[in-house]
């Protein structure tokens, strides 16, 4: 296509992903900062357009990278890369190339999905949180986040991976401290130092697989390199299979905090409740799944073995999160904490899905990355908007939702059902699909997480029933409405739970739209087939 | 000795050119503010024949300047930065070099690097070392420029009100350079002393340079009298550091009393072939004094009360370029001398005094609500950090682990300039309107003055070693470092045999990791105090041009050499400083 041959003229297309939404971000800032008083009133709207812009802008070039590219073709190919894999090993694309950091970008299979998800989130975000008056550094600091995340996505350089990892934590930090709710000091400090410290035990990990990883040129004062794809091309990376297991458990702490799994999931509900609609949303939507794409790009590509031996591990971690999770969702008065706590459940679908080391296992898991990216944010959305109309969270004070807000109890059912796993929505085929793959390892244990779905169903249910349905007719209002009208949903709000809510629909009947679930399942084939249980090599 | 063969040798005057410049800077600092219109009569009688010679008299208005010793200081650095640069980097002088004292007489030139007697080597580490130095007090000074020394709440006046100033008593004692001539004259011979420490190959030499900057720093934190706490931090600093350094001093003799020679060649092969017991407790001794220069626990006492009682660019150079020069003593006597092949006695002990170090730092600065005795006590846990470091060199031998390790601390002691200190000249900043020392004082920042509150936001980050800025890198450095040297041994299949098998450095590593962590409290909590608190004062922040400027400069040092080219041109000139250091 000559639109995205255009855009390589321009640099590497992952590259202009990456840092064009961050120096966006810094120059509007910056050119807010700069006015006087009365220009900034005057600038702020052009800036938040020109935010949105630049979002949409980033989601059209990456529908064309993956309208123009078919992925999950060959294992461990790359594609768009800035620089090849030899000459990365020469040192031709450093950074700091001293300490042997290189920048090298690329996307596969697994990648492309998060990247078109994060992309696609980022502007939804933005029309959601549309005319809060909320001063121009907010759009400014979401477009921020699209950069770094989409940097942890798509770098292959274990270096900036983790600076992007981190740097992520920054623009969160602020939207939830400056934008949040009554305990937003308290939840975004928690917030911050929770998952620093979490994934300062990963940093370690990677440290240890830096100085296993050879690649010495000129310059290069240690010989090793921070690069991904030489430490999976290497033979003998880490030929300690003591210290391996030491590596892997060491990222796994991060991994599961950032996804968050049960016993260091607790900054989750906090950052949540606290954070503004468009902050949640996104950590629900994109940030959560960092550390899944994490655990299964470094955890389970490089270290098979370990997952193999601490499979227990794994599926105790991911059936207490899904019990846990939906049983402390059962209990739940406020709104947000609840669909918090349902993404804690959730995501120990993940776990299971990979522990079961079947295709189709892993394949459910990262569908179910992208399903619960799709349908979390909208239930956040609707959150929010419940909020900000009805100005409280709490499922016992309202009644009778659907007859002054149709359209807001519309985009709850619709995320509701989702979330729950009903047929023909997007959350089913992920957990119907890790749920088999269940069945084929572990035989009718499959009966323990297929029961625990019931008790999923059983809260959304239940606190549906209540708020939407009960009493219709004469609804009844809650008292922090002080006798306002109840009003439904605004427009722009009602644009970005409808695309969301449509792509859930859509990508629960046909989950291959715009290649995704084949995508993903040929990457996990290829995992599978490849990394985990490789071909006996004959001499 | 001849006297005249010390400075006709064109040798010496090219090989310490930097150090020439700061000599005569003193020279000039003493000489210049006394110039006045001073006149001689000439005694013939009838006539009034007058010679003016200038020394004395009325002084000229630009030797009576407030801002003239700021201007001969920061000048005097700053051409003692670039030359020290140019000639590391080849471009004048000679870049490696040495200074040995034969038959009484000092020789200079590269020839005379071998032979013993050494008293002084040029070499990229020192060269390094001073560039950190020199350049961290010429911030401070550049700080100090267009703000009476330790004055809260006096500016210098401008010139348009000159004319009132002759009226006004006080504010023409003001006027009256004098306290900045010794302000700045102290500057400068806490630089000429520190460069000393950086040059020296002799404990002698290291031992007179560390008492000519410690001296000279004790009277700067005493400078600072118009507030009731400095003059007590002043003497508290003076009390213990005398102590110590003579406590070090009698370690010193020991070792001479041993080798009968303090070069530390001589000594290194001496130590080599075994110590004996006077040896030892001469090096615990000495590791008293230094260690209380770089505020290691148990020597960190006096830390906090002198940092909290200095004014704000002095507590920044004390927890600096004094902090690095410690650092410099250490990493001279630890591994030039003491360090041999297979790894040395006083590892286990560093590492224990650097996990408590970095562990009571940090957990003392979770309880001050001073953000300079904060910043007083993260400077401790630093130290710890660093330590950690050498600990890890001792366990481990000369090699390239090493070599890798010593460019990480290298390399960290010269980006702890640019955060630390700006970090400081925040709270200058804030001084300048007489507050800054209470966690209340930097309420709502963010609304008053946001270039500055995101300054500070920068500085804790990178202090807490938040990525991409510079105290992430200098902290991955020394991390990686340690990790490198312990993982080539970890054997065994499982996961408990590896455990088992790993050395107990590669936890000081962890420890490191989990004290960033607990670090992050304290110093998110000025962030968040910073733009999320408000405040009852809406004042725009002083204007103080000067340590705006430092402050900016600051802020870009730590945001560029933390990712991208600088990091790595500096990463390199470290290693660089890193293999002379191992020779």
């Amino acid at each position: 296509m000559e639109i995205t041959e255009f855009i390589t003229l321009l640099g590497n297309p992952l590259t202009v992903l990456t840092l064009l939404p961050i120096t966006g971000a810094l120059l509007l800032m910056l050119v807010h900062w700069l006015g006087n008083d009365e220009r900034r009133e005057m600038l702020a709207n052009p800036i938040r357009y020109t935010n949105l812009g630049i979002a949409l802008l980033m989601f059209v070039l990456a529908t064309l990278i993956g309208l123009e590219e078919k992925f999950g073709m060959a294992w461990g190919e790359y594609l768009y890369q800035n620089c090849e894999v030899g000459a990365v090993s020469t040192g031709s694309c450093t950074l700091i190339s001293s300490i042997g950091v290189s920048w090298h970008v690329g996307i596969d299979a697994l990648s492309y999905p998060m990247v078109w998800l994060t992309t696609l989130l980022i502007p939804i975000t933005m029309i959601v949180e549309w005319d809060a008056k909320k001063g121009a550094y907010f759009h400014s600091l979401i477009l921020m986040m699209e950069g770094a995340l989409i940097g942890v996505f798509v770098s292959l350089d274990l270096f900036v991976f983790y600076v992007f990892w981190e740097l992520t934590l920054i623009p969160m930090f602020f939207l939830i401290l400056m934008w949040g709710g009554e305990d937003r000091r308290y939840a975004a400090q928690k917030f911050f130092i929770y998952t620093f410290a979490a994934s300062v035990f990963m940093l370690a990990g990677i440290l240890v697989m830096y100085f296993n990883n050879d690649a010495s040129w000129v310059g290069n004062i240690t010989g090793k390199s921070f690069d991904f794809v030489l430490m999976d091309t290497s033979t003998n990376f880490i030929a300690t299979e003591g210290l391996r297991s030491v590596v892997f458990l060491l990222m796994l702490i991060g991994f599961a905090t950032k996804m968050p799994s049960v016993p260091v999931h607790t900054w989750l509900p906090d950052a949540h409740v606290q954070a503004p609609t468009a902050g949640s949303m996104l950590l629900a939507g994109v940030m959560l799944k960092m550390g899944a794409y994490g655990f299964l790009r470094l955890g389970v590509t490089l270290f098979p073995d370990q997952v193999i031996e601490f499979q227990t591990l794994l599926i105790v971690l991911g059936m207490i999160s899904l019990v846990y999770g939906a049983i402390v969702c059962l209990g739940q008065m406020n709104l947000k904490r609840m669909v918090a706590y349902s993404s804690v459940s959730h995501m120990g679908l993940i776990f299971l899905g990979v522990a079961t080391l079947q295709p189709l296992g892993i394949a459910g898991a990262i569908f179910m990355m992208f399903a619960h990216g799709i349908i979390s944010p909208l239930l956040f959305a609707v959150c929010g908007s419940f909020k900000h109309h009805y100005h409280t969270l709490e499922i016992d004070s309202m009644r009778g939702l659907a007859h002054h807000s149709p359209w807001m109890s519309a985009h709850m059912m619709v995320g509701w059902m989702g979330s729950l796993g009903l047929p023909l929505m997007a959350g089913f085929v992920a957990e119907v699909a890790i749920l088999i793959a269940f069945y084929m390892a572990f035989g009718w244990w499959v009966l323990l997480p297929a029961v625990t779905l019931i008790v999923t169903a059983t809260y959304y249910l239940w606190s549906m029933q209540r708020t939407i349905f009960e009493g219709s007719g004469e609804a009844q209002l809650p008292p922090t409405m002080h006798g306002d009208e109840p009003r439904d949903i605004t427009w722009h709000e009602n644009t970005g739970m409808l695309i969301l809510g449509v792509l859930a629909v859509v990508y629960g009947i046909y989950p291959d739209f715009f290649g995704m679930f084949e995508m993903m399942s040929d990457w996990a084939t290829l995992l599978v087939e490849n990394a985990i249980f490789p071909p006996e090599v004959n001499p | 000795m001849n006297l005249g063969a010390l400075f006709s040798s064109t040798d010496m005057a090219s090989t310490l050119i930097p150090e020439t410049i700061l000599l005569f800077g003193i020279i000039a600092m003493i000489i210049v503010p006394n110039l006045g219109n001073a006149t001689f009569r000439l005694p013939i009688p009838g006539k009034a024949w007058r010679i003016p010679y200038f020394v004395g008299g009325k002084r000229f208005s630009f030797t009576s300047d407030p801002r003239l010793p700021s201007a001969i200081a920061a000048f005097t650095l700053f051409a003692s930065f670039i030359t020290a640069l140019l000639s590391q980097m080849g471009e004048i002088g000679v870049a490696d070099s040495c200074i040995a004292m034969r038959e009484g007489v000092a020789r200079a030139g590269p020839e005379w690097c071998s032979g013993g007697s050494v008293i002084l080597e040029v070499n990229a580490f020192s060269r390094l070392m001073e560039m950190i130095f020199t350049a961290a007090l010429l911030l401070a000074v550049i700080a100090n420029w267009d703000r009476l020394p330790a004055t809260p709440h006096h500016r210098i006046p401008l010139k348009t009100q000159r004319d009132e100033v002759v009226e006004n008593r006080r504010l023409h004692r003001l006027l009256n350079n004098r306290r900045q001539v010794d302000f700045s004259l102290l500057v400068l011979m806490v630089a000429l002393g520190m460069s000393t420490v950086a040059l020296s190959a002799n404990l002698f030499m290291l031992f007179v340079g560390l008492e000519l900057a410690s001296m000279a720093s004790y009277v700067l934190v005493a400078f600072n009298k118009e507030t009731k706490v400095g003059p007590e931090a002043g003497v508290k600093y003076f009390i213990v550091g005398s102590v110590a350094s003579a406590i070090g001093l009698y370690g010193m003799s020991m070792l001479y009393i041993w080798n009968g020679d303090l070069s530390i060649a001589s000594l290194h092969s001496a130590w080599t072939t075994g110590p004996n017991g006077m040896a030892i407790i001469g090096l615990g001794m000495m590791l008293v004094a230094f260690g209380f220069k770089v505020s290691a626990v148990p020597f960190h006492f006096a830390a906090p009360d002198a940092y909290s009682g200095a004014s704000g660019p002095v507590a920044g150079v004390l927890s600096t370029a004094s902090k690095a020069m410690g650092f410099v003593a250490l990493m001279r006597v630890l591994i030039g001398i003491t360090l041999v092949d297979d790894g040395s006695e006083w590892t286990l002990l560093i590492g224990v005094i650097a996990a408590i170090t970095m562990t009571w730092g940090n957990i003392a600065a979770l309880g001050s609500h001073n953000p300079k005795r904060m910043l007083a006590y993260s400077s401790v846990a630093h130290a710890g950090y660093i330590l950690a470091g050498i600990a890890a060199i001792g366990a481990l031998g000369p090699g390239e682990g090493s070599e890798l390790i010593a460019t990480a601390i290298i390399f960290h002691l010269a980006v702890l300039v640019t955060f630390k200190l700006g970090a400081f000249l925040v709270i200058t900043l804030l001084e300048c309107e007489g507050r800054g020392h209470e966690l209340e004082h930097y309420h709502g920042l963010a609304r008053r003055d946001p270039l500055i509150a995101i300054s500070m936001m920068v500085f804790m980050f990178a202090l807490a070693g938040v990525p991409p800025l510079s105290g992430f890198l200098s902290k991955l450095m020394m991390v990686s470092g340690i990790i490198s040297s312990t993982v080539g041994d970890v054997s065994g299949s499982s996961l408990s045999d590896a455990m088992g098998s790993m050395s107990w450095v590669f936890w000081l590593a962890i420890l490191i990791f989990i004290n960033s962590a607990i670090s992050l409290f304290y110093y998110l909590r000025i962030c968040v105090v910073m733009f999320y608190d408000d405040t009852d004062r809406h004042l725009r922040l002083s204007r103080a041009p000067m340590i705006r400027i430092a402050i900016m400069l600051c802020t870009m040092g730590a945001v560029v050499l933390g990712f991208g080219v600088l990091a790595d041109v500096l990463a390199s000139a470290a290693h660089d400083a890193a293999m002379a250091l191992f020779g």
